[in-house]
């Protein structure tokens, strides 16, 4: 590889140059082309007798901005979990990229990108050694991890960050920086839990672009949870909405509110399928 | 990438750590070199009773600081892995390619380079302060070597395997004691010819860090003893045989 390939050009923005990387060098997508996320039946009951997803089943195309959408309790974090092989299911199937998430967790792995909730950083690295180590144990060499973290702290606009100390930074810089490092192996499925919470609006605003950009020009499939109406509306193509550990209604988001009528809002749509309001639901969480 | 690789990778990250805090390194070094001049100084005397094998205290004592500075030192791996359980920086070390095994390798073989330095420090200190190493830098290498492992099989794998199941960093830091319990019950500061208790003889010869301490300590005072660095190196071993299930165990219980 030449050093060209790794560093950004004065002609081409990072994300250029990434979407360029992607082309080239990007893992194989999966073992098929079309889905590349299967749910079938999935389940997941806590040893302490918890069920925290009763048999969820949803499929998300290649490309696709899918939403997991529900309030707090209602098995959103578990169920991604368990597409990112953190959490092992007690029933049904899931593949990621056409790797069971069980017996194949690390074919999985090799595939996905994933921002948790907790922003899973160190906060004693720097950003850029953050993302070089993450590169790192997905296979790159050292120079092309080095070369792949400047350009994707650049497209985050972190780049004047990127030899502070973590722990010095703000809750919205460190979830830009999981976000970033979650992309270092340039992934073609990236899984989001909760991406914006505890951000302001204007933090959240930034990250939605960003979001939408990453997914327009390197075509990751985005998976994401959120309990924010709007930002399921914002984000994605179409949306689940899950309750109490079931998937309740599932289609794009015009559909669905329009199987409700007139100017439904998908907190309509809640109300439509589970009898409750939303803020009901989040209380009672 | 192998697990060795990704092993060694984090042991690095590690070791960037160390001197980004300070406290940790201050507090970890500070109170062996403190506690072997305490009680070196203050037992010196023990040195004069007829048969004890050396005349110098501090010589004696060497092998003891250097399991002081290995075995609760390791207990550092432990806390900064619940820490990384805390900050969610574990779970994302595993949506990568990498095993929990890899991690908390990772995590112990980085602590025990920082060991190295602590022991090394002690016998500097030691040497100093009169002692002599009779088997020379490749004995004292040796008694490192030994006292680094023990930490490891004993300590190091308690603490990191309390880590993944109470996911708490102050949790695995409240057993740090027993670790001196572990030292303490040996012929750490004084030989055993010298005990009166039966009872405490029995518990001393019970106690496998004495089995690995004694070669130390015979490095440093008289010489190579085969026999005992053999027995030593099984101690260890079986040590390490005994904690595999129980973390092999743990590992699971790193995934919901």
């Amino acid at each position: 590889m030449t050093n060209s390939s790794l560093r950004p050009s004065a002609a081409s923005s990072p994300l250029d140059e990434l979407v360029g990387m992607a082309r080239t060098h990007r893992i194989a997508t999966g073992r098929r082309a079309g889905d590349a996320v299967v749910l079938d039946n999935l389940a997941k009951t806590y040893p302490d007798g918890t069920e925290a997803v009763r048999g969820i089943s949803f499929h998300v195309a290649a490309g696709e901005s899918f939403g997991i959408l529900g309030p707090n309790g209602a098995g959103k974090s578990t169920t991604i979990g368990m597409l990112g092989t953190l959490v092992r299911p007690t029933g049904g199937q899931a593949s990621v990229a056409g790797f069971d998430v069980v017996a194949e967790a690390i074919d999985v792995r090799r595939r996905i990108g994933f921002a948790m909730q907790q922003t899973g950083v160190d906060e004693f690295a720097t950003p850029a050694e953050l993302m070089v180590l993450q590169g790192r144990l997905h296979g790159l060499g050292r120079r092309e991890a080095r070369g792949r973290a400047e350009l994707l702290l650049q497209a985050m606009g972190l780049e004047g960050e990127a030899g502070r100390r973590i722990a010095k930074l703000s809750g919205g810089t460190r979830r830009r920086i999981d976000l970033a490092a979650s992309l270092m192996h340039l992934p073609p499925v990236l899984f989001l839990d909760e991406p914006t919470e505890g951000l302001d609006p204007r933090s959240r605003g930034a990250l939605w672009d960003t979001l939408d950009r990453l997914r327009g020009q390197l075509g990751v499939t985005l998976v994401l949870t959120t309990h924010y109406m709007d930002e399921g509306d914002r984000l994605c193509d179409r949306i689940a909405i899950i309750d109490r550990g079931t998937v309740v209604a599932e289609g794009a988001p015009a559909a669905l509110k329009a199987s409700v009528g007139g100017n439904a809002s998908l907190e309509d749509v809640y109300l439509h399928y589970t009898g409750r309001t939303f803020e009901d639901t989040r209380r009672a969480a | 990438m192998t697990p060795t690789a990704q092993a060694l990778l984090l042991a690095q990250r590690a070791l960037v750590q160390f001197p980004r805090n300070p406290i940790l390194l201050g507090f970890s070094v500070m109170p062996v070199l403190m506690m072997y001049l305490v009680f070196g100084g203050l037992f010196a005397g023990v040195a004069e009773l007829p048969g004890f094998p050396t005349d110098n205290y501090f010589e004696y004592l060497a092998p003891t600081a250097i399991l002081l500075a290995t075995v609760p030192g390791i207990g550092n791996a432990g806390v900064a892995l619940a820490a990384d359980f805390e900050t969610g920086y574990f779970h994302k070390l595993l949506t990568t390619p990498t095993s929990v095994a890899a991690v908390m390798l990772g995590r112990l073989l980085g602590d025990c380079l920082r060991l190295v330095v602590q022991a090394v420090l002690v016998l500097l200190l030691a040497i100093a302060l009169g002692a002599d190493v009779a088997t020379g830098v490749p004995g004292a290498l040796l008694m490192i070597v030994m006292g680094t492992l023990l930490g490891i099989v004993t300590f190091g794998a308690l603490t990191a395997n309390l880590a993944i199941r109470t996911r708490d960093a102050a949790a695995v830091q409240a057993i740090q004691p027993m670790a001196f319990l572990l030292i303490f019950l040996t012929s750490a500061y004084q030989s055993t010819d010298h005990i009166d208790s039966a009872v405490l003889r029995t518990i001393i010869d019970l106690n496998p860090a004495e089995h690995v301490l004694r070669p130390m300590r015979e490095l440093m005072l008289s010489g190579y003893d085969w026999g005992d660095i053999g027995i030593g190196f099984l101690v260890i071993a079986a040590l390490g045989v005994l904690m595999l299930p129980i973390t092999a165990r743990n590992y699971r219980s790193a995934y919901s």
